[in-house]
């Protein structure tokens, strides 16, 4: 304990030396995508790999349904009950991951889950039945609530200035995965089939590839990984520098939140019809246009890989319309962008013919994965207590609305794919209206000014989810800190004190 | 660009032209002239990659002559009954040939000589890569332009009679079971080992 009381004093006369430039809190200011520095963009790097790799496991099966199919003599039932499966996991487990990362921070919960539901990757090459292919796809959907621990890592590791930028591309790079699975599999499957083996034991050794590199991914993120600039939880915690929170506290905070909820929902129509497009593109194209296995698969990755710039826009876009309209530009943006991809998803269900359709289904992605990126433009500003709740519920809602729409429109075959798309596009734009009801009192909503009835400030909404007991015991002080690093959100116009905001909108 | 797009419209408008070349030949205009048997008996469950099947094929002896002059080829296919295709749309029934789904194995394809009109048979073993299903035999004869001009089937016109079925392979293997499970178990228990030395490295 001497040596920690030691290391605590020798920091704060010496603040220890990042690569990167940071803030009071240690966080990067700036984010340059191709460095690996520890522990800024090292943590980036390892956590959008291991998100990544989940994503290539989760759907891993729908460019291969096809073969699996026949195998399994599944019927279009069974697979779109698997599909729901796949994503529906992952809705409570997003909740639980963000809490666990409150708790235990990002760098162990991720691995422990990614490591958990690996063997239900293994054991899909072992699946014989349409109900242990359906488990399969749920046990190895739960390693979607890795997104939540992304997200919570990189707004640990990074300041408000670049937090959106750095959560798109990580969630970006990460949902790549989406589409790279729907180029891989069908790739490694040609390959495994053309040395010999049969269609049906093909696909089966196939899915090791993703398999493995999970549990790869996973072993990186706890060997190189650190939680905060400063370090691990534990050691901070041990160390007095990280103030242990009550579970039921984080939880009630975070609930409690409405803003929580509208972007639970927003966030459904977003993010979730991506992974519902991610499930049944693949044979969306195969079916209805006659394609080879290898050629829907291309078709199929393309939604997928457009995340490589798309998510990353959004994150970019939020970032820059806060630097002049603040957390009410954010807002905005996200609003406009993800109603025009709801209007694309509507063209793309009514669109017949393959030329336009592979156009279309790509400015549709792009709209959709911007609007994600937007989204976690917001979030980390929502809360600061339960930044990780609030992660979790939002990512969770993704995955609801991605349950719901498969459930509704891609369950059996009451409608044909195109025409579920294209009611899937009018659910998107009705669902995305409750953004108008978010209003932060210091920053304004969509429609409404900052308040002015009172001088409302960053310091009062964030320190109003402690008490006074918890105040004077100093668990507070992260969270004034952010508040006082979060003042950017007014925009440009706006300075710093904390005076009568000007009435005059800039929208 | 602008070039480039004229391009793609003019072959789009083009290709339009060629669909009725190809492609628009209906199941009910077939006449349905071949006489198809095959050594399945009905309700009888073959294994895929295993079992053989021997199918007989060739023109109905009691038709005029001259009904097949115009056969070149005889493709010879295992299709699924109507009991397989409930709740599969990709193995849809449907008129228009090119479109159909019905019958999605090749089991052999052989040359039709109109002047030697005995019938012709083969012995075919069930490919690895057939899933289980219920299933008859279809031999459709194609002209020279590789077009449908007529059928035969074992079964009768409403896919009711003399079905039978494949067992597929399951596609699994020993190694595979045991590879799955070591790799599932060496992730669960690399992650406790990970906990154990945090847990001794913070003492």
């Amino acid at each position: 304990m001497e040596v920690e009381g030691q290391a605590t004093s020798v920091k704060e006369s010496q603040p220890p030396k990042f690569a990167l430039p940071v803030d009071s809190e240690h966080k990067a200011t700036e984010f340059r995508m191709f460095s690996v520095a520890a522990p800024h963009m090292r943590a980036f790097h390892l956590s959008w790999v291991s998100f990544f790799a989940c994503f290539v496991s989760t759907f891993a099966a729908p460019p291969l349904l096809p073969i699996i199919r026949d195998n399994l003599n599944l019927t279009a039932s069974d697979i779109g009950n698997a599909g729901i499966a796949s994503v529906s996991g992952a809705v409570f487990a997003r909740i639980a991951m963000g809490t666990a990362c409150d708790l235990f921070g990002p760098r162990l919960a991720s691995a422990s889950l990614i490591l958990l539901t690996a063997p239900a990757v293994y054991f899909t090459s072992i699946a014989s039945s349409s109900t242990s292919f359906l488990l399969v796809r749920f046990f190895t959907g739960f390693s979607l609530s890795t997104f939540v621990s992304t997200q919570f890592w990189m707004s640990s590791m990074f300041s408000a200035p670049v937090v959106g930028t750095a959560n798109g591309v990580a969630g970006g790079w990460g949902n790549l995965g989406g589409g790279a699975t729907q180029l891989i599999m069908p790739l490694v499957f040609g390959l495994i089939r053309d040395i010999g083996a049969a269609k049906f034991t093909a696909w089966r050794i196939a899915f090791f590839i993703p398999a493995l590199f999970q549990t790869l991914s996973a072993f990186a993120v706890l060997i190189f990984g650190k939680d905060l600039p400063d370090g691990n939880f534990r050691r901070l915690q041990k160390a007095g520098d990280k103030t242990k929170d009550k579970v039921s506290n984080v939880f009630f905070h975070g609930i409690t939140n409405y803003r929580g909820w509208i972007l639970a929902l927003t966030y459904g129509y977003c993010f979730g019809v991506e992974l519902t497009i991610d499930n049944i593109v693949a044979e969306y194209f195969y079916d209805r246009f006659d394609l080879k296995l290898h050629t829907a698969g291309m078709i199929a990755a393309s939604f997928g890989l457009a995340n490589i710039i798309s998510r990353p826009a959004g994150g970019v876009l939020s970032d820059v319309v806060a630097k002049r309209f603040g957390m009410r530009g954010r807002l905005w943006a996200l609003w406009i962008v993800q109603t025009l991809g709801g209007v694309f998803c509507i063209i793309l269900g009514r669109v017949g013919s393959l030329g336009p359709s592979i156009v279309v289904m790509i400015v549709f992605s792009l709209f959709v994965q911007a609007a994600c990126g937007l989204t976690f433009g917001v979030v980390p500003f929502v809360s600061r207590r339960s930044l990780g709740l609030i992660s979790g519920m939002t990512g969770g809602g993704g995955n609801v609305g991605a349950v719901l729409t498969q459930l509704i429109f891609f369950k059996g075959s009451k409608y044909s794919k195109e025409t579920g798309i294209m009611y899937m596009g009018v659910m998107i734009i009705c669902c995305t209206l409750p953004i108008c009801l978010i209003y932060f009192p210091q920053w304004g909503g969509m429609f409404c000014g900052p308040s002015s009835s009172k001088i409302a400030t960053e310091e009062d909404y964030y320190m109003s989810e402690w008490n006074s007991e918890e105040k004077e015991k100093g668990l507070h002080l992260a969270s004034l800190k952010f508040a006082d690093n979060s003042r950017r959100e007014r925009g440009r116009k706006e300075d710093s004190e904390t005076t009568p905001v000007d009435e005059s909108t800039h929208v | 660009m602008a070039t480039a797009r004229a391009l793609l419209v003019a072959s789009l408008v083009l290709s339009c032209f060629l669909l009725p070349c190809y492609g628009t030949v209906l199941f009910s205009s077939l006449q349905g002239t071949l006489i198809v048997t095959a050594s399945p008996t009905s309700q009888q469950v073959l294994k895929a990659g295993v079992d053989k099947i021997t199918v007989t094929w060739g023109v109905n002896q009691t038709l005029p002559a001259g009904t097949d002059s115009s056969y070149k080829t005889i493709k010879v296919k295992l299709c699924y009954a109507r009991i397989s295709q409930v709740d599969r749309p990709w193995r849809k029934t449907v008129d228009l040939l090119k479109k159909d789904r019905t019958c999605q194995h090749k089991v052999a394809a052989r040359p039709y000589n109109p002047a030697n009109r005995t019938s012709q048979s083969l012995d075919w073993t069930v490919a690895r890569d057939v899933p289980t299903a219920t299933y008859f035999i279809r031999a459709y004869a194609y002209d020279a332009d590789d077009k449908e001009v007529a059928f035969g089937q074992t079964t009768d016109a409403n896919k009711t009679t003399n079905l039978f079925q494949v067992q597929a392979i399951s596609g699994r293997h020993a190694t595979i079971d045991i590879c799955s499970i070591c790799f599932s178990v060496f992730s669960v228990v690399s992650l406790f080992g990970f906990f154990y030395n945090e847990k001794r490295k913070a003492h």
